[in-house]
């Protein structure tokens, strides 16, 4: 892989972004559904060829979170340059249920201990928390730095163009006002990956707010659109007053759930993302024929080229 | 503009740092302070968020100048906690099950209430829109007479051993199924119908738990009063991994009709068309976002925000709580009848 000309992050972000959402089991409106297709996508081979449907139809960047399949489906990336050695990458860290499923085992504190002691005593963690006092010193911008690096071993050797925080850790911790972990991941972010910072949230104009009065620019914001205001806190007035008065240069929005869970027909859903100061699109779909519609919807001149 | 509630955190586990970031972003409350044996939390919360940490709840009572407290301490401690935040009179959100015995939750419920002192309990699936969308179905009669209902909860809470460590092994501690799962499947048939009368036919079954059930069924029933004759069962089972998140499902039968609806949609068959609700003959599909409300700020789902709100509303105006230390405290009875129940009938197999 060649080192891009300049960091990544000077570089404008993609407008087209196929996302993983439709692999992995998630559909919020019906778990029958999710069932069918966690029975699908529980084989490699399956997954691989959506994604290869997906650069058929012209897309040429991924938002993969690292959850536990993760690392498999980056394997098999890898293992075919030529194929796929231009797609661009968006992962998403952390995987919220493998800390969740810690903290069911062996409580909070249990589960912060597992994670510093997982690679053993010897590890980087490992020697940080050693020692009875170690706790109470404990650097946290140190600890997080070494979680994004765990979290993100999996993307290794990809051409990865922004990392985003997961909504459940970036609202979170937005409602504790504490500008410190943001500043610490963004600049951490573009130092060790020379990629966009990426936060996804459920309360776009809240979090852009906050952004700015911190003074953090440089950030990608995923954000719930569509124009049924589902997952969007607190309201669609918000969002699009918020988002006509954004500079997009600095805050480039990348809009997720358009379709609001299938509430939303594609033609209504992305005529309405159209109208609006967004720079990017991610979306998940599984049959060819539903993603080449969303392309050509998204971008037509894309579509056709692809054609 | 009023000065925002100061709120004080009692335990900040999950539900504690949940809870401090949904309130902490109510434009009419800050939390100010943090109770939390662990040193890694409360050093980490002094050093960022820059509030006032004890290493337990005495230290944050004696010392804060407070508006409320918000209680999510495992729910063996909360009996010494409630007292000491009654001798206070402040506001109380106490998370759920709330307490251990039904005895002592009466007896909270009593003196706060006498004491004009605001308590909640965070039964959150009575803040999800679809679930109140069901309610308010039932309630305005779409479905006749409601004759029976199940009430079910599936999570892969507990999918290995994981040893007698932590609170969760034992009953003493609120450890188990019934008191960590069910207590939600018994409050979403409480909130829809009041409190059962009586239980029988319980079964509690362990999968991977030594000392507390994984599993458990019961039957419900209503001898008297408004819903006299009704009856439904409950199964949960927290060691169940075909489901990735913690779910309820509920179903109520009636004599015009059905509806089977969990967090995300529900589906409702009816012997007559309702124009009023738009729903026809025969089966119907609503999803959630059909229903869905809005909040002023997400973190794990609207109802979490939702309910926090209402406790902020409470205080500083004087509404309606939708969950009381008197609502929890019956759950606690169908709970405790749940273990009589299964002791029961235990004793009858044991003899036989």
């Amino acid at each position: 892989m060649t080192a891009p000309d300049k960091q990544r992050y000077e570089q404008p972000i993609d407008r087209i972004i196929f996302g993983d959402n439709q692999f992995f089991g998630i559909n919020h409106m019906s778990q029958d559904k999710a069932q069918e297709r966690a029975e699908r996508f529980a084989k490699l081979d399956n997954v691989m060829a959506v994604y290869d449907h997906a650069i058929d139809a012209g897309i040429d960047a991924i938002m993969l979170n690292s959850n536990d399949r993760a690392a498999g489906i980056c394997d098999a990336f890898r293992a075919n340059p030529a194929k796929y050695g231009h797609l661009k990458w968006y992962p998403s860290i952390p995987y919220p249920h493998k800390y969740a499923a810690m903290v069911n085992d062996k409580g909070m504190v249990g589960a912060v201990q597992e994670i510093l002691f997982s690679k053993g005593a010897k590890s980087a963690l490992g020697k940080m928390v050693r020692g009875a006092s170690a706790v109470a010193t404990l650097d946290a911008v140190k600890l997080m730095k070494m979680l994004i690096d765990e979290e993100m071993a999996i993307y290794d050797g990809l051409d990865v163009r922004c990392v985003f925080l997961q909504n459940i850790i970036t609202d979170l911790m937005l409602g504790y006002d504490v500008p410190d972990p943001f500043i610490a991941y963004c600049e951490y972010i573009r130092e060790r990956f020379g990629a966009w910072p990426g936060l996804i949230t459920q309360n776009l104009p809240f979090l852009h707010a906050k952004l700015e009065e911190w003074g953090i620019e440089g950030v990608v914001i995923c954000a719930s659109v569509n124009k049924i205001g589902y997952l969007m806190s607190p309201g669609v007035a918000e969002y699009e007053a918020d988002l006509a008065a954004n500079d997009g240069a600095k805050y480039p929005v990348m809009a997720m759930s358009t379709l609001a869970s299938g509430a939303v027909p594609p033609v209504e859903a992305y005529d309405y993302i159209n109208r609006l100061n967004i720079q990017s699109v991610v979306f998940g779909a599984s049959s060819p024929g539903n993603i080449k519609q969303t392309v050509s919807l998204i971008e037509p001149a894309r579509a056709e080229a692809a054609e | 503009m009023t000065e925002p509630l100061k709120l004080g955190i009692i335990g900040a586990g999950r539900m504690g740092i949940t809870h401090y970031s949904i309130a902490n972003a109510h434009e009419n409350a800050k939390v100010t302070s943090v109770a939390d044996p662990s040193k890694l939390i409360t050093t980490m919360l002094g050093k960022y968020a820059k509030v006032s940490t004890y290493k337990d709840y005495k230290g944050l009572l004696k010392n804060e100048e407070l508006d409320g407290v918000l209680i999510c301490t495992p729910p063996a401690f909360n009996p010494e906690i409630l007292e000491a935040v009654y001798e206070r009179r402040l506001p109380a959100f106490c998370e759920k099950p709330y307490v251990l015995n039904a005895a002592d939750g009466a007896a909270f419920a009593a003196k706060y209430d006498a004491a004009g002192i605001i308590n909640q309990v965070g039964y959150v699936n009575r803040w999800n829109d679809m679930f109140t969308k069901a309610k308010a179905f039932v309630d305005q009669g779409l479905l006749g007479q409601t004759l029976r209902f199940r009430s079910e909860m599936f999570s892969p809470t507990i999918t290995r051993d994981i040893g007698d460590a932590g609170w969760r092994a034992s009953h003493a501690n609120g450890g188990g199924a019934v008191f960590e799962m069910a207590s939600h499947a018994i409050d979403l048939i409480a909130y829809f119908f009041g409190s059962p009368t009586r239980v029988g036919g319980t079964s509690l079954s362990q999968v991977y738990s030594k000392q507390v059930e994984d599993i458990v069924s019961t039957s419900l029933f209503y001898d008297g009063g408004a819903n006299s004759g009704l009856s439904g069962t409950m199964y949960v089972n927290w060691s169940d991994a075909s489901f990735r998140k913690p779910t309820n499902k509920f179903e109520v039968f009636g004599s015009q009709g059905k509806l089977l609806v969990d967090q995300h949609g529900m589906k409702v068959h009816l012997a007559q068309p309702s124009p009023e609700y738009g729903l026809k003959e025969g089966w119907n599909q609503l999803y959630i976002t059909d229903v869905h409300s809005s909040v002023p700020f997400y973190v794990r789902g609207i109802e979490y925000t939702a309910q926090l709100y209402d406790f902020v509303a409470a205080i500083k105006e004087g509404k309606p709580v939708r969950c009381t230390f008197a609502d929890a405290a019956a759950n606690l009875r169908v709970i405790e009848q749940i273990f009589a129940d299964d002791a029961a009938l235990r004793r009858v197999g044991a003899a036989a």
